[in-house]
């Protein structure tokens, strides 16, 4: 479990660092990026985990989103790790954008020849939580989790299938109902097999429909012009209409002229965190 | 000659002490003049002086000793000496027996004294010399001889005594005590302790004892002090004591006086009046008298002619007589007819005629008694020494006049009814102010005094106006509005007329009345006042009327919390449609309202928009208040300028920020209005509550879901005035605004 440092820079008045670890649950070398906030030097900290989207490494979030100076003032420790193994040598891992590399959906693989490496819910859930604790000052007990597109969809599931586990959710257009949706077809067959009443154990909407109550306050936000919403990968109406009837509270909120793009992200990165923040320092 | 000897002789025995210390050595030397080398000339000129008034009275014996004397004094003060007592008799004392010089007695104690012998000698070389050149200028040396047997004679006195007193001091000497017996209280040998009568008594050293005998000196010296200073005082206490009663017999006497002259005066007009009524009468008189002596004469000479003529006749013949007789017998029956007055017409004797004192008299009466005093001056009313219902009311008198009692009247002043007289009060008091009471709160009064002793009143005094406290505010308690940082609070005058100013009082409730600080806001010109204070307390809050007269009693207290926003709705702009509760926090729209017509437009009241406001206080800084809706309820909630268009809708204009929800076919809609644009908000648990949260520092109006404490939505808006509350209900039913609450955490992220 040895962590090492690839770079570290000083950013509003905290840590910007990338470090790689040999991870067991994926057999491969993987990367995560960490924030520590200056509040880390003196105390521990709550963890945000931050999920990305499709093709993403952990490069994207921390270099395009901005989020350093709301997670330096609110002293949170975020760590935003890679979207899949990687370097593993799988057939066809390499063939699509949206699928192996780069689109590990956050799903344990149950299918050959995935399921030795592709165990990402797992590691985001598991060893990365226990990785951070064991080698940083933060608090396991003030955890949260967000994400964008795929990894919104993995933030959600995340908190839905692990109750009381993260304080707080929040997702930039996520892909609420991958069951119904290409991608979510794709890589659930794919990653899952056939039967689809195993995919529903990943899907959001249907996840929510199980939900037993404890209390979560989801922060949703969503580019109206968001071409994949329109192409109908997101389906966000599918998890609306799922947590009204289970009243799971949910602020959705459709930006106006916003597309997927991490400048959309940009503009509401401080609102997230400031809805984590408000579980995680209350 | 024998007489002024005695004289002087009484002079020396009244000072046989200075006489002692005469150093007479002095005298037996034959180099006198030189004694005093350094000799000022002044001194030589005066000597000179004294030489010769010696030499121009030397001749007259009999006058020498007293003009000696006079001479002495005047030495004396020339000489600028500060005993003159000492020289002037030691002077005397030298000049007369001259040659008696060589039988001083020398004085062993003299050498004990430097100082002192310093001076005497020196006076006695001053006077010695004054001696010396007075003595030509003395008469036969006969005289001189009598003078120096009286001279002798005292001074032989004097040196017995003296030796007396000092004889048992030089033995001391001799044998000279070195510890100090308590018991017989005198210095002793120590050796004397071993036996004699001081072997059983306490023996201290000499040093100790002296340093007791010196402590018990100090004590005395300033017991002494203080009883000069007490002395001082007591004569300065006297000469006061001598200067009033100079000054009121002064008075007295010039009283009197003025009295007296006036009597005299009196008297001599009425002498004068007298004497001119008594000429003219006696004038009148005598006229009269005159004149009927005058007609009596006239009377006479006539009788006397009708004689004579009859006479005649009677010699006539018989003829013409009887004719002279006819005629004669006619004018004599005229003459005959004519009344001769024989009354005498002014009596000799003076009529009863009393004179008026009764005035004198009234003077003479008054020539005891004191005269009526003169008008007191009434004083300006004090500041702050009226009541609601009294008034002290002071004046002052002459200092010359003697009052027994005064009577002071007033009135309450009255613009609005002139015509109508208002009762007149009046009190007899004894000193020279009057709390008057029982008056009505807020009032002018006019006060006039008069002084009144045993001669009567005196003129009234000037009419001074004075003015009772108003009556205390009442504090409009539904009114009252405040945030963490403020209260704004709004009263009634309690009182017809104007006052001048309001004072607001507040204590902190929390703290026990041990502490009690009060803080007050004074010089309010309105009925209202914002007054800053602490966050997170209690406070009590009085208000109080000012005027002339002074404050009035404290208000009835109203609290203030300053917990949150506290406010209330605002009646002035509700809907018709709209109800609202006793407490003014509940809004309610009955079905059966509905159908009534709309209202004509208004300013102030929502016309179209079936709103209210709320009256939040006009302070920057944070609000956060909760608004209890039901699900299904169609409502309004947000803030707004008061200024708002009331026939537009909540949100469609600029100058609102809303959260509108519409409950249609089971589906839930949250807008959140401003200018008529939302943004396109999604929320899956319908609110129950509703946090309102009014950010004035960041311009940010957020709406909150207070029982998941989650944040809906926030408005950025820019507030340039200060915007009110507000609340509309598209349909029947009811809101409920919980206010005056603290801020929950979460609330605070935003």
């Amino acid at each position: 479990m040895a962590l090492k440092q690839i770079s570290s820079n000083k950013c509003f008045g905290g840590l910007q660092k990338v470090f790689e670890h040999d991870s067991v649950e994926l057999n491969c070398k993987m990367k995560f990026a960490v924030y520590l906030p200056p509040k880390a030097e003196t105390g521990k900290c709550p963890a945000l985990y931050w999920l990305s989207g499709l093709t993403c490494t952990e490069q994207n979030f921390i270099s395009k989103s901005g989020y350093h100076q709301a997670a330096s003032e609110h002293g949170l420790v975020v760590i935003a790790p890679d979207t899949s193994p990687r370097g593993c040598n799988i057939k066809g891992e390499d063939e699509s954008w949206d699928f192996g590399t780069g689109a590990g959906f956050y799903v344990d693989a149950t299918e050959d020849p995935w399921k030795t490496n592709y165990r990402m819910y797992s590691y985001v859930t598991e060893e990365l939580p226990q990785l951070i604790n064991a080698n940083f000052p933060v608090d396991p007990q003030r955890t949260s989790i967000f994400g964008h597109s795929m990894g919104g969809h993995g933030a959600l599931i995340c908190a839905l299938k692990n109750p009381g586990k993260y304080k707080s959710v929040s997702a930039f257009a996520p892909i609420c109902n991958p069951v119904l949706c290409p991608w979510g077809k794709k890589a659930f067959s794919g990653y899952l097999g056939t039967d689809q009443s195993k995919w529903k154990a990943y899907d959001a909407t249907h996840l929510v429909k199980s939900y037993p109550g404890s209390q979560l306050d989801i922060l949703i936000d969503q580019g109206k012009d968001d071409q994949f919403l329109l192409d109908g990968q997101l389906l966000p109406d599918n998890f609306i209409a799922a947590c009204t009837e289970k009243k799971i509270p949910v602020v959705f909120r459709l930006q106006e002229g916003y597309d997927h793009s991490y400048y959309f992200i940009a503009t509401f990165i401080t609102d997230h965190i400031r809805h984590h923040a408000k579980y995680l320092n209350a | 000659m024998e007489e002024e000897s005695g004289e002087e002789l009484g002079l020396d025995r009244s000072t046989p002490k200075d006489f002692h210390f005469y150093h007479m050595d002095l005298y037996d030397s034959e180099d006198r003049p030189q004694l005093f080398p350094e000799e000022n000339p002044r001194m030589r000129k005066e000597v000179v002086q004294a030489e010769t008034a010696n030499e121009s009275t030397g001749a007259g014996d009999g006058k020498a000793q007293s003009d000696l004397r006079e001479e002495v004094e005047e030495l004396v003060h020339l000489y600028g000496l500060e005993d003159d007592h000492e020289l002037g008799d030691e002077f005397v004392d030298e000049n007369m027996p001259k040659m008696g010089v060589s039988e001083y007695p020398p004085y062993g104690m003299k050498r004990r004294d430097p100082a002192r012998e310093q001076r005497d000698w020196r006076l006695s070389g001053e006077a010695a010399e004054a001696e010396d050149l007075g003595f030509g200028g003395w008469g036969s040396a006969g005289q001189c001889q009598d003078l120096r047997e009286v001279y002798r004679y005292t001074h032989g006195r004097a040196s017995e005594e003296y030796e007396c007193y000092v004889i048992p001091e030089e033995e001391d000497e001799e044998e000279a005590a070195d510890v100090f017996c308590v018991t017989c209280k005198t210095p002793i040998r120590a050796f004397q302790k071993v036996f004699d009568e001081h072997k059983e008594h306490e023996v201290i050293p000499l040093s100790e004892a002296l340093e007791s005998a010196k402590d018990e000196i100090h004590k005395n010296m300033y017991k002494l002090e203080k009883q000069i200073i007490d002395m001082e005082n007591f004569a300065n206490h006297l000469e006061e004591v001598f200067i009033t009663v100079e000054e009121n017999f002064g008075k007295q006497e010039q009283n009197f006086e003025s009295h007296y002259n006036e009597i005299l005066e009196t008297l001599a007009q009425k002498y004068e009046e007298k004497i001119q009524a008594l000429g003219e009468k006696k004038k009148e008189r005598l006229e009269a008298l005159y004149g009927q002596l005058v007609s009596c004469g006239e009377n006479l000479d006539t009788c006397k002619e009708l004689m004579e003529t009859i006479e005649e006749m009677c010699h006539e013949e018989k003829v013409d007589f009887i004719k002279d007789a006819v005629a004669m017998a006619d004018r004599l029956g005229k003459f005959l007819k004519t009344k001769t007055d024989v009354e005498i017409s002014a009596q000799p004797d003076f009529e009863d005629q009393t004179l008026d004192f009764s005035d004198v008299e009234q003077l003479m009466d008054s020539i005891n008694t004191i005269p009526a005093p003169s008008a007191p001056v009434i004083n300006p009313q004090a500041p702050n020494s009226a009541t609601g219902s009294s008034v002290r009311v002071c004046w002052s008198l002459y200092s010359d006049d003697t009052v027994e009692s005064y009577q002071l009247s007033y009135r309450p002043v009255q613009d609005s009814s002139p015509g109508k007289d208002q009762a007149e009060f009046t009190v007899t008091i004894k000193e020279t102010y009057c709390s008057v009471t029982d008056l009505v709160p807020n009032t002018q009064y006019e006060f006039w005094v008069t002084a009144h002793n045993r001669a009567g009143p005196s003129p009234s005094s000037e009419r001074a106006v004075y003015v009772t406290a108003p009556s205390p505010p009442i504090i409009k308690t539904k009114e009252i509005r405040s945030c963490e940082e403020a209260v704004l609070i709004c009263w009634e005058s309690g009182n017809l007329n104007p006052v001048d100013s309001y004072t607001v009082e507040l204590t902190q409730a929390e703290s026990p009345e041990a502490s009690g600080v009060t803080e007050s806001v004074v010089g309010i010109p309105t009925c209202e006042s914002l007054v800053q204070l602490q966050p997170g307390q209690s406070y009590i809050i009085y208000v109080r009327a000012l005027n002339m007269g002074g404050p009035s009693v404290r208000s009835e207290p109203a609290t203030v919390h300053t917990i949150g926003s506290y406010f209330r709705l605002n009646k002035d702009t509700c809907h018709p449609w709209l109800a609202i509760s006793q407490d003014g926090l509940t809004i309610i729209r009955s079905e059966r309202s509905t159908p009534r017509r709309e209202p004509p437009p208004s300013d102030t009241r929502f016309t179209r928009c079936v709103a209210v406001m709320g009256n939040l206080i006009p302070v920057r800084g944070h609000h956060y208040w909760e608004v209890e809706v039901n699900e299904h309820l169609d409502y309004t909630v947000g803030v707004a300028f008061e200024d708002v268009p009331k026939q537009e809708d909540l949100g469609a204009n600029c100058l609102s920020w809303c959260m509108r929800h519409t409950f249609a076919s089971s589906r839930h809609k949250y807008e959140f209005l401003h200018n008529r644009t939302t943004p396109d908000i999604r929320i899956t648990v319908p609110p129950k509550k509703i946090g309102i949260l009014l950010d004035y520092e960041n311009s940010k109006l957020s709406f909150f879901n207070v029982d998941l404490s989650q944040h809906l939505y926030t408005f950025s808006c820019q507030l340039h005035k200060f915007v009110h509350p507000c609340f509309s209900l598209e349909k029947p039913g009811c809101l409920k605004i919980h206010n005056g609450i603290s801020m929950p955490k979460h609330v605070t992220f935003y």
